[in-house]
């Protein structure tokens, strides 16, 4: 079974694209339900990522990649 | 040197300890230690400040050589934006708070008008006309909600948001950085020294920036600052976001 780890649908008004600045986790690393995994920027706002269950991560979006709202980033296999 | 959370009045720092200030603010947040902190401080020497995500430019190692020659050393920040020149002639002031989050809050937006609307109403009853909030075109790490004077940018603003321990919570920090002395040609002059060091063809323009002494000279900073923080401490939520109840007057709105 796999999770989505979605950039959140209400963080910010408009259509402004964020950008991932970094993740602090390897591809195909083994994470635990809110370990902090990722941040991204918008809005000159850093905001941070937590892996939502314990599972495998799997990275869909690299760093410095433009994000939408909803856009999937990664998921976490269980 | 030390710095502390339990005082609103304007603190001496180093850089690395401000910035360093405003992480434990916001971790007395996420620990549930808190609910509401507001750090006011400004630096004791001198640094070009800019987010982690930098170091990755190619041409970073060199700029940071070139730039620490110059006297201003890079330091790395926890908010987002690009970089920003810091030194006694800029006063910083961060505001931390718990909030639950709403399915249709703009929490952004929400967060910037938080720091940036009593703010403008500080300048305001300073006698300053032409105050808003928004963006500043040619401006050095300009975003949306700059606090402008005549469009010209004060204070630049940003934050960091991160989850409350245990919790849906979430805590979010907003620093708004303005510049009360030295001139906007000065600062500027800093930020395209590392542009050019990184080979980045974008320049920053003076005349986009003004600094509190051009539009007010004869005022103290340090005198007037405690008026600013009284004010951003009593502000009342709005626009969405829950606050949780706590310390100093913060209520569910």
């Amino acid at each position: 079974m796999t999770s989505d780890i979605r950039v959140p649908e209400d963080l910010w008004e408009g259509d402004t694209e964020g950008v991932i600045t970094a993740w602090l986790v390897d591809d195909g690393a083994t994470v635990a339900q809110g370990d902090l995994i990722a941040e991204m920027m918008v809005e000159k706002a850093q905001y941070e990522i937590e892996a939502p269950v314990s599972g495998r991560l799997v990275i869909a979006k690299e760093e410095d990649e433009v994000v939408a709202k909803g856009a999937v980033i990664a998921t976490v296999e269980t | 040197m030390s710095a502390s959370m339990e005082t609103f009045e304007l603190q001496r720092l180093t850089v690395e300890t401000g910035l360093a200030l405003e992480e434990t603010l916001l971790e007395s947040i996420c620990q549930g230690e808190s609910r509401f902190g507001l750090v006011a401080w400004s630096p004791t020497d001198r640094a070009l400040v800019m987010p982690r995500r930098h170091e990755r430019v190619a041409g970073f190692p060199e700029a940071r050589r070139a730039l620490s020659e110059r006297g201003w050393p890079i330091r790395f920040r926890a908010t987002g934006g690009t970089p920003v020149p810091q030194s006694p002639a800029v006063v910083n002031v961060a505001l931390a708070l718990r909030c639950q989050v709403g399915s249709s809050a703009a929490h952004l937006e929400w967060g910037y008008h938080r720091l940036g609307d009593p703010w403008c109403a500080w300048l305001a009853a300073l006698g300053v006309r032409y105050v808003d909030l928004g963006s500043a075109p040619g401006a050095y790490c300009d975003g949306r909600f700059n606090v402008r004077i005549g469009g010209r940018k004060l204070v630049g603003t940003a934050q960091r948001w991160r989850r409350v321990r245990g919790s849906r919570d979430m805590a979010m920090l907003a620093h708004g950085a303005m510049q009360v002395g030295d001139t906007p040609e000065a600062l500027v002059a800093v930020v395209n020294a590392y542009q050019a060091t990184v080979g980045d063809p974008q320049r920053f323009a003076a005349g986009s920036h003004v600094a509190l002494s051009q539009a007010l000279p004869d005022l103290a900073p340090e005198a007037a600052l405690p008026e600013l923080l009284e004010r951003l401490v009593a502000t009342p939520h709005a626009h969405g976001v829950q606050p949780v109840t706590g310390d100093r007057g913060e209520a569910r709105s």
